[in-house]
């Protein structure tokens, strides 16, 4: 691996040791908490249950093992738990919407948990074929102790979307790995929405397999009391005249809620003309949170359009709230007004109607939580 | 639940801490002569165990960032730790130490 904040990967478990929380992509990590998902938990339990509604044309079919399909984007394991799931998945679904397609509607996969006492894992590879149009979203639900990685492969000049939603219930973990290969003049957007579960931890990286391709990553979470919601993004700009843009937006609210967010992209010597930018903005609620926010950024070329990030955490800002409250709108009215304005801001990047409206309406019920209930 | 033992006075070294699991709670035993404290094995700051670090006149610290906790109260001396550190009741019964891990006497919430 080119980049200095990666380990090097390796599809072999072994080669991954254990991990002891001093690790640099472990140290924020409750590890006691992973309930032996990094270690040597049984991985074989088949307690998440996929439900798939797709447009015509989509094809799904689970794959064994030794189907050329795994591995397709790229990926090498580059942590322990990612190494297990590679071996110990009990199912792969491979889900290919077919070159030139153009999907009418979004592809809807809802996984259901229906058990934490015992830890299952997944594998998942999304084949976008050259020129397609679409849209796959991932809903986690119920809860679990989960392990799983989603393979992204983006072909030419395709257009894909993915929204990968963690609505899990409070006592679930899910450790999860995303990559994607995006390529030629293809344009990728993620978008990773976390709300409930004891602990998540999200690593999503993507590559360019060609010149011209585009990333778009956005992320909202919501961390409340006792909750831990870790996101690691890694864009390595494989290919040159590429872009990508990362934006990742939290609110953090009770006792204990904590999130990390670390962002690295790296720009090789070849990728020449690329343009890139990742941001971090944290909005805590309460006391007794804690937002952790590392953006990074690798550098190999100066040849390049463009390459920034900016992190910033903070509470309520007063101005705002004294000038909604100097035109007359009341206090809770004005701080929800805020969080509003903080979250919209993201939300209507997504480009998916449907989920626009739901996120809107899990904000608030969020908010009733905490925020609005006190004053 | 209440007392519950935890391990005997002879295994709680003067200058280091006895670490225990109680239930669900991991506890650093610790002394200061023939005085002994619980404390949550749990640094507040970076949540590594503060029963691998060194304990000297009635503090223990931190073995990673050196943040010591005063014993007695579970508050911080020096930083970068700024929040206290759950303690539980003890009692040394004959050759053994007792602690109870449903209460703690310094008001903390043990995390």
């Amino acid at each position: 691996m080119e980049s200095h904040l990666h380990p090097e990967g390796s599809f072999d478990v072994d080669f991954h040791p254990v991990p002891t929380g001093r690790e640099e992509i472990w140290r924020f990590t409750p590890l006691k908490r992973l309930r032996g998902l990094h270690t040597d938990a049984d991985l074989s339990a088949r307690t998440v249950g996929a439900e798939i509604d797709a447009p015509d044309g989509v094809v799904i079919e689970q794959v064994g093992q030794d189907s050329p399909v795994r591995g397709s984007s790229g990926f090498i394991p580059t942590d322990r738990i990612a190494a297990r799931v590679w071996h110990q998945a009990g199912v792969t679904w491979s889900i290919g919407i077919p070159a030139g397609a153009e999907l009418d509607r979004p592809v809807l996969i809802t996984l259901t948990g229906k058990d934490n006492s015992v830890a299952s894992a997944t594998h998942a590879v999304i084949t976008a074929g050259a020129h397609s149009r679409a849209t796959v979203v991932l809903r986690f639900e119920g809860t679990a102790t989960l392990a799983d990685n989603v393979e992204i492969v983006v072909g030419d000049g395709a257009q894909l979307t993915v929204v990968s939603i963690d609505d899990w219930e409070d006592d679930a973990v899910h450790v999860g790995h995303r990559h994607t290969s995006v390529g030629r003049d293809a344009t990728f957007k993620h978008v990773d929405v976390s709300f409930g579960g004891d602990l998540v931890r999200h690593d999503t990286t993507a590559e360019f397999a060609g010149p011209g391709g585009s990333v778009e990553m956005l992320g909202l979470y919501f961390a409340d009391a006792g909750q831990h919601i870790e996101h690691r993004l890694f864009v390595d700009h494989t290919a040159p005249n590429t872009k990508s843009h990362v934006t990742y937006k939290g609110a953090l609210q009770g006792e204990g809620a904590h999130t990390v967010w670390v962002g690295n992209v790296l720009i090789r010597k070849v990728a020449e003309g690329i343009e890139t930018y990742e941001e971090n903005r944290n909005l805590v609620l309460t006391d007794g949170c804690q937002a952790d926010s590392v953006p990074n950024l690798e550098i190999e070329t100066g040849e390049i359009v463009g390459a920034g990030h900016a992190s910033a955490t903070g509470r309520f800002d007063d101005e705002q709230l004294f000038y909604l409250r100097s035109r007359g709108v009341e206090e809770n009215e004005a701080r929800r007004l805020v969080v509003h304005g903080f979250f919209n801001d993201l939300i209507r990047k997504i480009g998916v109607p449907e989920i626009e409206a739901s996120l809107v309406e899990t904000v608030e019920a969020e908010l009733a939580k905490n925020v609005l209930k006190d004053v | 639940m209440g007392y519950e033992r935890a391990c005997a006075i002879a295994d709680v070294r003067e200058d280091e801490a006895h670490a225990v699991v109680l239930g669900d709670m991991e506890v650093a035993v610790a002394r200061n002569g023939d005085e002994f404290f619980a404390i949550q094995n749990l640094c507040s700051h970076a949540a590594v165990e503060l029963s691998e670090g060194e304990v000297e006149d009635c503090q223990i610290e931190c073995w990673l960032h050196g943040s010591r906790f005063d014993l007695r109260t579970g508050k911080p001396t020096s930083f970068p730790a700024t929040e206290p550190v759950a303690l539980f009741p003890v009692e040394v019964r004959g050759d053994d130490v007792y602690v109870d891990v449903t209460e703690t006497i310094n008001g903390v919430h043990p995390s």
